[in-house]
C-alpha cells in the first residue's frame, strides 16, 4: 500500500482524513453505509483519485473512525464511528482486547454469549475472560439478561439499551416475566372492555332468580307464586306479579332484589347489547384508553403490545372479537353472568377481608362440567381405576367422601332392624 | 354408536339394574360374542332354555335385542341393541321432557310404555281400565266429600296432579294422549322390520332391489348411483314403516285443529278434543320413539347453552324457534345414506321458521324488553345487523371477510346505516333523556324514589320498542353470535345449522371440562394452540404471557389429560431425543373421544358405587322390602335404620342424578 501512495504526503493525508470524516458525519447515521461511489461522490477527494480515497479510508479505519462492513448487496462499505467511540477503542491495551471489544460492539442492542465470543475469535478462554474482565471494569461493556437464553451471561456495550428481543419487550422486568404487572393490565382492559362492550342494567330477568336457587339466592314473594299451571321448565315462566305488571311501563325489579339485598350493585346486571351495535372497543381505542389512565407509567405500550394482552383474554374465553361493518371490536362473553362490581373493587374487598370464599378471578366462573362435579373427573388415578384394579369404584374414598359417607366406612349390622 | 369397552359395560350395568341379572347377561354374552343364535347363547351362558328365553323374552319387550331369521333357517339370530339399551339411561329425562310439554297425562302414559316396554295400544288400555275401575271403587266410598266425582273425567285435566286420583281419566282421554304423541312422534309403530338390525335391513332391501331391477348386475357408475338412490328409498320405506300411525292421523285431517287446542297447557277442553280423535286400532303395537326424544331433549339443550350465553328471555325465544323448526325433524343427525337426498321429507322439517310463527307461540306473559341492552340509534347498525345468511356455511370459515382493525370505516357506514335503518326501525326512537349510552346507568333506575319512578316510566315509554321489534333484536342477537345459534336465512325467515352448532356446543364443554381442571391459564394454552396449529415449546410463552416453568408444568398436567398432545421432531437422522423439538398441538376430535370415554367410565363408576351401598346397606334395605314396614317406613322403622335408610335415598338420589349429568354430556358428544 505504502508504495501505491508514495505520492501523498501524511500532512495532506490527514486534511483529507479530517474532511472526508466531516463530510461523511454530515451524510448520515452511524447506521448508514456508505459504498466507495458514495465516498467519491463526497467531493472530497480530488479527481475521484481511487488509490488516495483507499488510502485515506484506511487511515480512518486505523483511527476506528470508520468501519468496514461487508454487505452482499453493495459489496464493501464503511460506516462512521464516533470520535468518543474511537477513542475507546484506541485506548484499549492490545489486538485481544480490541477484537472482544469491536465483536461486542457489533453485536449492538442483542448482546451476545460469552461462548460466542470465544468460538468467533477462536481465542483461549482465559484470554476471552481476561479481555471481557477489564473492559467491564472499564465501563466500555456491561453483561446483560436476555429472555430467549435465560442462562447464558451476555454481554453489551454499556451505553446501549438492550433491544425488546433480548428484554422481551414491555411485559418482562430484569429479563423475568412480571406476571404481576401482566395480570394488572390484564385486569384494566378487561374492565375497560366489559364496561364498554355490554348494558349495565337494572332491569330484572324473569326467572333469573328462580333459575338458579344454587347460588343461595331468596325466592320472594312473587316468585312464590310459580304454580303448577302451564309451567315452563326453562324457567321462563314469570310470577303472576309480573305478569300484573306487563301493561304497566315500569319494569318490577326481580324480587331478588327487593328481598333485602345490601349492595346497590347486586341488583344491577349486565345485559347484551342489541345487534348491530357498532362501539365494541378496538384495540386502538384500547390502548388509547390505557395511555391516557396513565396506568403504565414509565413503559410504553404500542397497539402490538395491547393487541397481545386482548388475545390472551380471548383465548381465556374472556372476551370474543366481533366484526361490524368491518371494524372488529370486542365484547365480553356471557354478560350477563359478569360481576358488576369493578375487579378493582373486588380486589381492595379482598384485602379487607370480603369475599375471600370466592376464588379471585376475571369473569364468571366457567359453567361446571358433568365430570368435574363428582370425583372421578378430577381422579389423580382415574386411568387405573376400575374392578380388579388397583384401584376400584368400591374402594373409593373420594367418592365416600363426596357422598358425605366417610365417616361410617364400617357399620356393624345389628340384629333388629324394626322397633317393635 | 360404537361399542366401547367402557360403553358395553356401562349397558349391561342398566339392563342389569333395571331389568335384573339375568337380561344383563345374555345381554353382555351378545355384546363380547358378537350375534348368536339360542343354542349358541346356552353355550356360552351355561343357562337352561327356560331362563334364556325368559331372558330374551325381557330383552324383546325393551327393544334391546335384534334379530334376524334368514329364509329357510330355523334359528333365529340374536343381537345386542346398544343404543336403546343405553337410552335406558334418559328415561327420566324424557318422562321430565313429555311432562313440561305435554303434561302429566302424557308423561304418565309415556312411563308406563317405558316400564312396560312396547305395548299393544289394547292392553295399555285395559291396564288403564283396570286402575281406573279401583280409583272409581275407592272415590265411589268417599264420593259425599269429593266435588270431583268421576263423571268429571278428563275436564280438569290441569290440577289433576295435585289432587289424588289418575292423570288419565278415561279410556277417551288415553286415547287422544296417544294421538297427540304420536303426531309429535315421540310414540311411533312397531313393525316387522323393527327387530332387525340396521344391516341385515340394509342387506334385504339391497339383495331386494338388486332381484328388482339389477338381474344383470351391476355395471358403471351410473348404475351403481342408480342402485344407491334405490336402496336408499327402500330404507326409508322400511324406516317411515314406524309413522304409519302418524300419517293415518294427518290424513285425518283434525290434527292441526287439534293441536292448536291442545298447545295451550290449560286444556279445559278435553271433552271436546276426544271427540275429533280417531279410535286407534287396539291391535297396533307402540313404543317410545328414542330418536324423536333426542330432538326435543337437544332443543332443551341448546336453550339451556343460550341461557348461558345470552339469558333468559333470549333463550326463550331461542326454544320457541327450535320446537317451531323441529316439529318434523324425525332425528338430530340425518342418516348418511337415507337422508342424502335434498328433497327428502325429513330435511324439509327443517327448512326455516318465519318472525311471524315465533310471534304467534310467545307466551304474551313475556316481556320480550328485557334481556336486551339499549343503545342510541346512531350506535346500530341495521344494516350488519340484518345481513342475511341464505346458505349454510361451508365448512369451517372462522373468518368471513377482510377485517379492518380500527374504526375507520365508521364515517362511511354512518350514512349507509341510517338509510335503510329506517327500514325496519322506523318506530325505534332515541330516549327523551338521551342518557343511555353504554354505561347509561342513569335512564332506568325504577328502584327510586316514587317520583322519579313516574318520570322514567314516561321515558321508558318512549324508548319501547314494538314486540315484533324486540323479537328481532333477540334473533339477531343469537345470529350475530360467534356459536351461531342462528342463522338468519332470509328477511322474516330463521333456521339452525345444527351441525356447526353442535360442533361448538361440544367445544364449549371442552372448555369448561379443561377450564375446570386446569384453570384459566389451561384453557388459554389449549385455545392458543387450537388458535395457531403446531407450536414449539418455546413459542408458547410469548403467546400466553406465562412463565416458562410453570407453563411447562401445565402442559404436562394437559397432557396427561389428555387435553393437548405432543409430538416429537427429530432435529437430525440420529434423531437424538435432547435435541428434538417438540411441537405442540390440540387435536379436538381426540380430546372429545377420550372425554366421551371418561363420562362411560364415570358412569360405571356411579353404578358400582351405588353396588357397594345396597350391599352395605343389604339389611336395611331388606327390611324395608317387608310388607308391614312398606310406605310406612318412617313409623316402623327404628331411628337409627330410617336414618340410614334416607341417607341411602339421597345417596341414591345423588349417583343417579351425575349419571343424568353425565348423561348430558354423552349425548352433546355423540348423539346431538
Ligand atoms: S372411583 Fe374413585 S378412584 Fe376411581 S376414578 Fe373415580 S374417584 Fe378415582
Amino acid at each position: 500500500m505504502a508504495s501505491d501512495a508514495s505520492s501523498a504526503n501524511p500532512a495532506k493525508i490527514q486534511v483529507l482524513k479530517d474532511a472526508l470524516y466531516e463530510e461523511v458525519r454530515q451524510h448520515g447515521s452511524q447506521t448508514r453505509l456508505f459504498t466507495q461511489k458514495d465516498l467519491l461522490d463526497l467531493d472530497i477527494i480530488p479527481n475521484n483519485n481511487i488509490s488516495l480515497l483507499i488510502q485515506v479510508v484506511q487511515g480512518l479505519c486505523d483511527d476506528k473512525l470508520l468501519v468496514a462492513t461487508a454487505n452482499p448487496h453493495t459489496g464493501l462499505a464503511w460506516r462512521w464511528r464516533s470520535r468518543e467511540d474511537a477513542r475507546k477503542y484506541t485506548s484499549l491495551p492490545d489486538d485481544e482486547t480490541v477484537m472482544v471489544y469491536s465483536i461486542i460492539d457489533e453485536a449492538g442492542a442483542d448482546g451476545i454469549w460469552n461462548r460466542t465470543i470465544k468460538n468467533r475469535l477462536n481465542m483461549h478462554e482465559a484470554v476471552v475472560k481476561n479481555c471481557i474482565k477489564y473492559l467491564e471494569t472499564k465501563g466500555y461493556i456491561a453483561s446483560m439478561k436476555n429472555v430467549e437464553h435465560p442462562n447464558k451471561k451476555m454481554y453489551i456495550v454499556a451505553n446501549l439499551k438492550p433491544s425488546e428481543r433480548a428484554t422481551g419487550g414491555p411485559w418482562f422486568t430484569d429479563g423475568e416475566l412480571d406476571t404481576a404487572f401482566v395480570e394488572e393490565l390484564q385486569a384494566v382492559v378487561f374492565e375497560y372492555i366489559k364496561t364498554n362492550s355490554a348494558y349495565l342494567s337494572s332491569q330484572g330477568q324473569p326467572g333469573g332468580r328462580t333459575r338458579a336457587p344454587k347460588k343461595g339466592t331468596i325466592r320472594g314473594g312473587g316468585a312464590a307464586a310459580l304454580d303448577g299451571s302451564g309451567s315452563d321448565a326453562r324457567g321462563t315462566k314469570r310470577s303472576a306479579a309480573d305478569i300484573s305488571n306487563d301493561d304497566d311501563v315500569v319494569v318490577t325489579p326481580a324480587p331478588t332484589s327487593t328481598t333485602g339485598s345490601k349492595s346497590k350493585s347486586s341488583h344491577m346486571i349486565y345485559l347484551p347489547m342489541p345487534p348491530g351495535y357498532k362501539k365494541y372497543p378496538t384495540v386502538p381505542e384500547i390502548a388509547k384508553f390505557i395511555q391516557q389512565s396513565g396506568i403504565t407509567n414509565n413503559t410504553t405500550l404500542t397497539e402490538a403490545d395491547i393487541q397481545q394482552l386482548v388475545d390472551v383474554l380471548m383465548y381465556d374465553g374472556l372476551v370474543e372479537p366481533i366484526t361490524v361493518n368491518r371494524r372488529r371490536g370486542y365484547r365480553v362473553t356471557r354478560a350477563m353472568k359478569q360481576d358488576t362490581v369493578p375487579f378493582h373493587q373486588r380486589q381492595k374487598e379482598r384485602e379487607t377481608g370480603i369475599g375471600l370464599d370466592k376464588a379471585l378471578r376475571l369473569g364468571p366462573e366457567p359453567p361446571s362440567s358433568a365430570l368435574t362435579e363428582m370425583p372421578c373427573g378430577r381422579c389423580p388415578v382415574f386411568e387405573l381405576c376400575g374392578e380388579g384394579g388397583p384401584v376400584s369404584p368400591k374402594t373409593c374414598v373420594y367418592m365416600l367422601e363426596w357422598l358425605g359417607l366417610e365417616a361410617q366406612v364400617k357399620v356393624a349390622v345389628p340384629a333388629a332392624m324394626v322397633s317393635s | 354408536m360404537l361399542v366401547t369397552k367402557p360403553a358395553a359395560e356401562l349397558c349391561s350395568l342398566l339392563i342389569d339394574e333395571l331389568h335384573g341379572e339375568l337380561p344383563s347377561r345374555i345381554f353382555s354374552t351378545l355384546l363380547n360374542k358378537g350375534r348368536s343364535t339360542l343354542p349358541q347363547l346356552a353355550q356360552y351362558t351355561a343357562m337352561t332354555p327356560r331362563q334364556l328365553r325368559h331372558g330374551i323374552a325381557v330383552l324383546i319387550q325393551h327393544n334391546l335385542l335384534y334379530y334376524h331369521l334368514e329364509p329357510g333357517s330355523e334359528l333365529a339370530f340374536y343381537e345386542a341393541n346398544i343404543d336403546h339399551a343405553y337410552n335406558l339411561i334418559r328415561t327420566g329425562k324424557i318422562l321430565e321432557m313429555v311432562d313440561t310439554s305435554f303434561g302429566a297425562p302424557a308423561k304418565d302414559v309415556v312411563q308406563n310404555l317405558l316400564l312396560s316396554g312396547q305395548t299393544r295400544i289394547s292392553d295399555l288400555i285395559a291396564a288403564y281400565q283396570g286402575k281406573m275401575d279401583q280409583v272409581n271403587k275407592a272415590t265411589a266410598h268417599a264420593a259425599s266429600d269429593d266435588p270431583f266425582g268421576p263423571e268429571t273425567n278428563g275436564v280438569n285435566g290441569d290440577s289433576s296432579p295435585k289432587k289424588p286420583g289418575l292423570p288419565v281419566k278415561s279410556t277417551a282421554q288415553l286415547n287422544s294422549v296417544i294421538c297427540r304423541l304420536v303426531e309429535a312422534q315421540l310414540i311411533d309403530v312397531v313393525h316387522t322390520k323393527t327387530f332387525e338390525s340396521p344391516q341385515d335391513i340394509l342387506k334385504t332391501v339391497e339383495k331386494e332391489v338388486i332381484d328388482k331391477h339389477f338381474r344383470g348386475g351391476v355395471k358403471g357408475t351410473k348404475a351403481k348411483a342408480e342402485l344407491e338412490s334405490l336402496v336408499a328409498e327402500g330404507l326409508r320405506k322400511v324406516r317411515d314403516e314406524s309413522k304409519s300411525l302418524k300419517r293415518k292421523l294427518e290424513q285425518n285431517g283434525a290434527a292441526s285443529k287439534r293441536r292448536k287446542l291442545f298447545a295451550g297447557a290449560g286444556t279445559a277442553n278435553g271433552g271436546l278434543d276426544e271427540e275429533v280423535d280417531p279410535l286407534l286400532d287396539p291391535k297396533q303395537v307402540i313404543r317410545i320413539n328414542y330418536e324423536k326424544c333426542l330432538v326435543d331433549l337437544r332443543n332443551r339443550r341448546l336453550v339451556q347453552f343460550a341461557t348461558d350465553v345470552f339469558g333468559e328471555t333470549t333463550a326463550y325465544v331461542y326454544g320457541i324457534l327450535l320446537k317451531l323448526l323441529t316439529k318434523d325433524l324425525a332425528r338430530c343427525r340425518p342418516d348418511p345414506v337415507m337422508d342424502s337426498r335434498k328433497d327428502d321429507d325429513d330435511r324439509q322439517g327443517i327448512s326455516s321458521v318465519s318472525t311471524a310463527q315465533i310471534l304467534d307461540n310467545l307466551k304474551t306473559s313475556v316481556d320480550l324488553s328485557l334481556g336486551m341492552g339499549k343503545a342510541d340509534r346512531q350506535q346500530i347498525s341495521s344494516r350488519a345487523a340484518n345481513k342475511v345468511h341464505e346458505n349454510p356455511p361451508k365448512k369451517k370459515t372462522l373468518i368471513e371477510e377482510a377485517e379492518v382493525v380500527g374504526d375507520a370505516s365508521a364515517d362511511e357506514d354512518e350514512d349507509g346505516g341510517s338509510n335503510d335503518e329506517s327500514d325496519y326501525d322506523s318506530d325505534y326512537k332515541p330516549s327523551a333523556n338521551g342518557t343511555n349510552g353504554t354505561n347509561g346507568v342513569n335512564g332506568l333506575n325504577g328502584t327510586n324514589g316514587a317520583k322519579v319512578k313516574f318520570d322514567d316510566s314516561a321515558a321508558n315509554k318512549d324508548r319501547r320498542l314494538d314486540r315484533p321489534t324486540q323479537l328481532r333484536q333477540h334473533l339477531l342477537l343469537l345470529a350475530e353470535s360467534p356459536q351461531r345459534f342462528v342463522r338468519h336465512c332470509g328477511q322474516e325467515d330463521w333456521t339452525v345449522d345444527f351441525e356447526p352448532l353442535m360442533g361448538a356446543l361440544r367445544e364449549a364443554e371442552l372448555d369448561w371440562m379443561i377450564e375446570n381442571t386446569s384453570g384459566q391459564q389451561g384453557l388459554r394454552l389449549v385455545r392458543i394452540l387450537r388458535a395457531k396449529g403446531k407450536l414449539d415449546e418455546k413459542a408458547l410463552p410469548n403467546v400466553a404471557l406465562m412463565r416458562k416453568s410453570e407453563l411447562q408444568q401445565k402442559m404436562l398436567e394437559m397432557q396427561t389429560a389428555g387435553f393437548v398432545h405432543v409430538q416429537e421432531v427429530p432435529r437430525d437422522v440420529k434423531a437424538d431425543v435432547k435435541k428434538s423439538f417438540f411441537l405442540w398441538y390440540c387435536d379436538v376430535n381426540r380430546s372429545l373421544d377420550r372425554l366421551l370415554d371418561t363420562s362411560y367410565k364415570s358412569m360405571i363408576h356411579c353404578i358400582q358405587v351405588l353396588d357397594l351401598l345396597r350391599e352395605k346397606e343389604k339389611d336395611v334395605l331388606a327390611t324395608t322390602k317387608r310388607t308391614d314396614v312398606r310406605g310406612r317406613e318412617k313409623d316402623t322403622m327404628r331411628k337409627e335404620y330410617y336414618e340410614r335408610y334416607s341417607r341411602f335415598l339421597e345417596n341414591e338420589r345423588q349417583l343417579f342424578s351425575q349419571v343424568m349429568r353425565l348423561d348430558d354430556l354423552v349425548s352433546v358428544l355423540r348423539d346431538f
